[in-house]
């Protein structure tokens, strides 16, 4: 949370001013995580403005859950009712049916005010409360919001003392529901007893979380759940299932972190590796496609894109450097990836528009809407890349075939560039 | 006890200014915010309310620890400022720097600074923490005429049949085409069109509002105050026959154009509002009494739909609930609990409505979009609430409905269903066991169980009651059966109607 947006005149020769930087409100990423979990009421401590957007996005992209919030205008603020609106709004969410889970979402003019955590009950009824930070001023994107949240989640409710089990792995990260289905199928035939995915729809998850052999973060930003689970003595497994080569050493690493039997390990990783290949030979990627969402998970996609044969020159992303995104970092960059940016604004999307005029776009929605307009297939990665399948030869498939199915489609976004501005142009 | 928010309805007053201000292309707003309260106002809410990519001509300061613990947000404003400047992003266009909550939380108030600007910027403190979306639009108007309007038109003459529109915003469900039907309406009435603000015009052209005869607000929510400092008379957009023939007639007196304007009202009934006399003379309006209705709109949408589907078609209205809401109407928890116990056959209202019935699993009911917040595209200008094509458009759309309905319940051949299906929920029968001693035929019912199926009907919209009824005496029976019970007990219709979620 230290580092800060990088704003204004950047001094770095050739870099656009930062006017625009390209995130989804960061808190939101905490309410998607949050209002999934069955059982879960989340209480949003916050002004109207900001709760009216939130609970916007998170109904249309969270869950179709209610969202209850005290009243934060001037005449409470004033007053110091922070708290005591909160804990009011807290009484009506563990009146829910089978609330099992409270979580208090509490956001910039909250955190300006002050909402001291042991003013706050810790449960209600059945009810667990967890109070969750996630001030826009201070969390500085959408996906690490995801990491505060999950992470204050298994610090009430993960078991540190728990006997481990240890043939068991917890897989992190949101990610398409089919994938951790595939991830599991393949490591059961290694000898993996059990998986849980996080987060996930279940309290019980959280609580079981404690209690498995290994973490395997799929995404490179959940830097404090990571922690929490280093508290707990539980081993990391590095890398994530990803293209041909990040697959095969993923699931060697998984094999030796949780000791299972060498052969078999080596078999089905093998075997994979076989099927990825294979599948590439079927589909493979040409031209050149730029990354640019701010889900995080940029440097992954990316990663596998050049795998299949695609050049990419350009990658942006909402979250900051950080260790955990290091490996794909310099496995691009060691790859003919000429620029990675964090942070990012919309000026430096467009300014790499201008440098390496790309065949595809995958984006968010501003810079998409750049793209189109000078004739480029874009995409919004957050709605057509998080809603496929990711992982594994399984994964690949899914993604590549959705990329050259957009590739083909080029000619339409040049012919309604030409209809709606073209004319224009000419005229 | 302070007051608790359920599924917030109405947005803050900084959303209104920027919904406002932006919709002019000669406009640029840095907002004084944390990087989330632009990205929701610019982005992300504004792609699904008003299908835009996202508001270009808006930038913000990015409010980050570093202002809010102390140094104030001045030197980001004061840099945000110099950039766009430097990249040329500022020429031709009036700055207005914005407040939000937050910046108004730390106290930055920002008039001196924005002195040394590119001369004409101003600063709008959009007091976000107090006031609601409505107010704020109608604040944020009249603050732009007293600033970039009223001097420059003290020497523009009033031109005898102009007319101007105000409102709509960004953010106003069903904008465009409402407009376009007021626009059509205006023109009939002998209007000639001035301005419509501040969808359709810059911040230069704003005191050229002076020069209209007359001023049509769009919403009763806003737009009144600059239309009262403007003195020239003004009206309401209108909703349903009565009272669009009304405003026509109105105007005409306004305007001096009566004839035109009575012209008008004859040609449309022969036109546009056959459909209506044409469906109420039909087996349709025969519906309308037993069609009950619950609204959650807007305040003019819910004068309107309860003037024109209420008073004029006969449909009983359930619950009506104003944006902003009007005293002594139920609030979300009140219309959340009604909602699960007994959904009208017809709401109209949010994505808020949508997840309450949802809750309740209320498959009976028919939900008409008619408010934000929840994501819709409404850009065709073939889909008005107001005006007399507003009226044909609801009236078509309700019985259209009605008609999906009547199908969905209309029984299909088993042998289609799916086999893995607890049963066809479309009342097809699903193939009884052959159980020994199973008797084809109704099976008697206990006085006590027909009395808790008559009250299960007794909560669900009149006109799927039919279908409802067969639907659960087949369950009731099947489950009989299967029970190898003689006849339908109390306590099984029990079970029956609280495995079922209506």
């Amino acid at each position: 949370m230290s580092d800060s947006i990088p704003l204004g005149t950047i001094t770095q020769e050739a870099k656009p001013c930062q006017l625009h930087p390209q995130s989804m409100c960061p808190a939101f990423g905490s309410l998607r995580v949050l209002t999934r979990i069955e059982g879960s009421h989340p209480v949003m401590a916050t002004d109207t403005g900001c709760l009216y957007g939130l609970t916007f996005v998170t109904h249309f992209y969270g869950a179709r859950k209610s969202i209850l919030a005290p009243q934060l205008g001037t005449a409470e603020l004033m007053a110091g009712q922070v708290v005591e609106g909160t804990r009011a709004a807290i009484e009506v969410a563990a009146k829910e049916p089978g609330c099992q889970l409270i979580p208090v979402v509490s956001l910039c003019v909250a955190e300006t005010a002050g909402l001291p955590e042991e003013m706050l009950p810790k449960k209600i009824g059945n009810a667990e409360v967890v109070l969750v930070r996630v001030p826009a001023y201070a969390i500085h994107s959408h996906p690490e919001a995801k990491d505060v949240a999950l992470a204050a989640l298994l610090k009430r409710l993960g078991n540190a003392t728990a006997p481990k089990e240890k043939k068991t792995l917890a897989l992190l990260g949101e990610v398409f529901p089919a994938d951790p289905l595939a991830i599991d199928g393949l490591l059961r035939q290694m000898g993996v007893e059990a998986t849980i995915t996080l987060p996930g729809r279940s309290v019980d998850d959280l609580r079981r979380a404690g209690h498995v052999g290994a973490l395997a973060p799929l995404h490179p930003f959940y830097k404090e759940t990571t922690a929490v689970f280093r508290s707990w003595s539980i081993p990391i497994v590095g890398g994530a299932p990803v293209g041909i080569s990040g697959s095969y050493a993923w699931l060697k690493a998984v094999g030796s972190l949780l000791d299972l039997d060498p052969k078999l390990v080596n078999d089905v990783a093998e075997g994979e590796r076989a099927r990825a290949e294979a599948m590439l030979k079927a589909q493979p990627l040409s031209g050149r496609i730029f990354v640019t969402g701010y889900e995080g998970t940029e440097l992954a996609y990316a990663r596998l894109l050049v795998e299949a044969g695609a050049e990419v020159p350009y990658v942006s992303t909402s979250i900051g450097q950080d260790p955990l995104v290091l490996p794909d970092e310099m496995w691009l960059r060691a790859r003919g990836t000429k620029e990675i940016v964090y942070r990012k604004s919309l000026e430096e999307d467009v300014a790499a528009l201008d440098k390496y005029p790309p065949d595809v776009v995958l984006g968010t929605t501003p810079f998409c809407a750049i793209a189109k307009e000078r004739g480029i297939p874009a995409m919004y990665f957050t709605n057509q890349l998080a809603s496929r399948p990711f992982f594994l030869s399984t994964g690949m498939a899914a993604t590549l075939g959705f990329i050259n199915q957009t590739m083909k489609g080029h000619e339409r976004y040049q012919w309604m560039q030409s209809f709606f501005e073209g004319e224009a142009v000419d005229a | 006890m302070p007051k608790v928010i359920r599924d917030l309805s109405d947005s803050s007053s900084y959303w209104a200014a920027v919904w406002t201000m932006c919709a002019m292309p000669d406009v640029h707003v840095i907002c004084d915010a944390p990087i989330g309260c632009f990205n929701l106002v610019a982005t992300a809410v504004p792609d699904y309310t008003d299908a835009i990519p996202h508001i270009e001509n808006i930038t913000p300061s990015i409010i980050t620890e570093h202002e809010g613990g102390g140094s104030g947000t001045g030197p980001a404003v004061q840099r945000t400022y110099e950039n766009l400047r430097d990249t040329g992003v500022l020429k031709g266009k009036h700055l207005i720097v914005v407040s939000t909550a937050e910046s108004e939380m730390i106290g930055s108030d920002l008039s001196d600074l924005v002195t040394q600007f590119q001369p004409g910027t101003t600063f709008f403190h959009s007091e976000s923490l107090s006031d609601d979306e409505w107010l704020g639009r109608d604040r944020v108007l009249q603050w732009l005429w007293e600033n970039y309007g009223q001097s420059g038109a003290a020497t523009i003459a009033v031109e005898p049949g102009l007319v101007n529109i105000i409102g709509p915003t960004y953010g106003c469900f069903n904008a465009p085409s409402d407009l376009h039907e007021i626009k059509r309406t205006i023109e009939g009435a002998g209007g000639r069109l001035n301005l419509v603000f501040p969808y359709e015009t810059t911040l230069n052209d704003m005191a050229q509002l002076a020069r209209a005869q007359v001023n049509v607000v769009l919403y009763k929510e806003f737009g009144h105050t600059l239309a009262d400092s403007l003195g020239q008379p003004w009206l309401h957009a209108p909703m349903g026959m009565q009272g669009t023939t009304q405003f026509v007639q109105k105007l005409g007196d306004l305007l001096g154009t009566q004839e035109k304007a009575n012209a008008f009202i004859q040609q449309e009934k022969k036109t546009t509002l056959s459909a209506i006399w044409d469906l109420w003379k039909g087996p349709q309006s025969d519906w309308f009494p037993t069609t009950n209705i619950g609204i959650v709109a807007c305040g003019t949408y819910v004068d309107g739909f309860t003037a024109f589907l209420g008073d004029e078609l006969g449909m009983p209205i359930t619950f009506a609930s104003s944006r902003p809401l009007r005293p002594g109407e139920l609030d979300n928890e009140g219309v959340r609990q009604l909602l699960h116990k007994s959904p009208p056959a017809f709401v109209f209202g949010s994505i808020n409505e949508k997840i309450y019935l949802s809750e309740a699993g209320a498959r009976y009911t028919n939900f008409v979009p008619a408010s934000f917040p929840g994501p819709i595209v409404r850009r065709a200008v073939g889909t008005p609430f107001m005006g007399y094509r507003g009226a044909v458009y609801l009236l078509q759309e309700i019985v259209n409905r009605l008609y999906e309905v009547l199908f969905n319940f209309l029984p299909v051949d088993s042998a289609y269903s799916r086999p893995s299906g607890t049963g066809a929920l479309n009342g097809a029968a699903k193939p009884v066991n052959n159980k020994p001693g199973h008797v084809p035929g109704n099976l008697p019912w206990q006085p006590e169980a027909k009395a808790l199926l008559d009250a299960a009907l007794d909560k669900l919209p009149f006109l799927p009651r039919i279908s409802a009824s067969r639907e659960i005496q087949m369950q009731a029976e099947r489950a009989a059966q299967e029970a190898e019970l003689k006849e339908v007990t109390a306590e099984l219709i029990q079970t029956v109607l609280a495995a079922r979620k209506n």
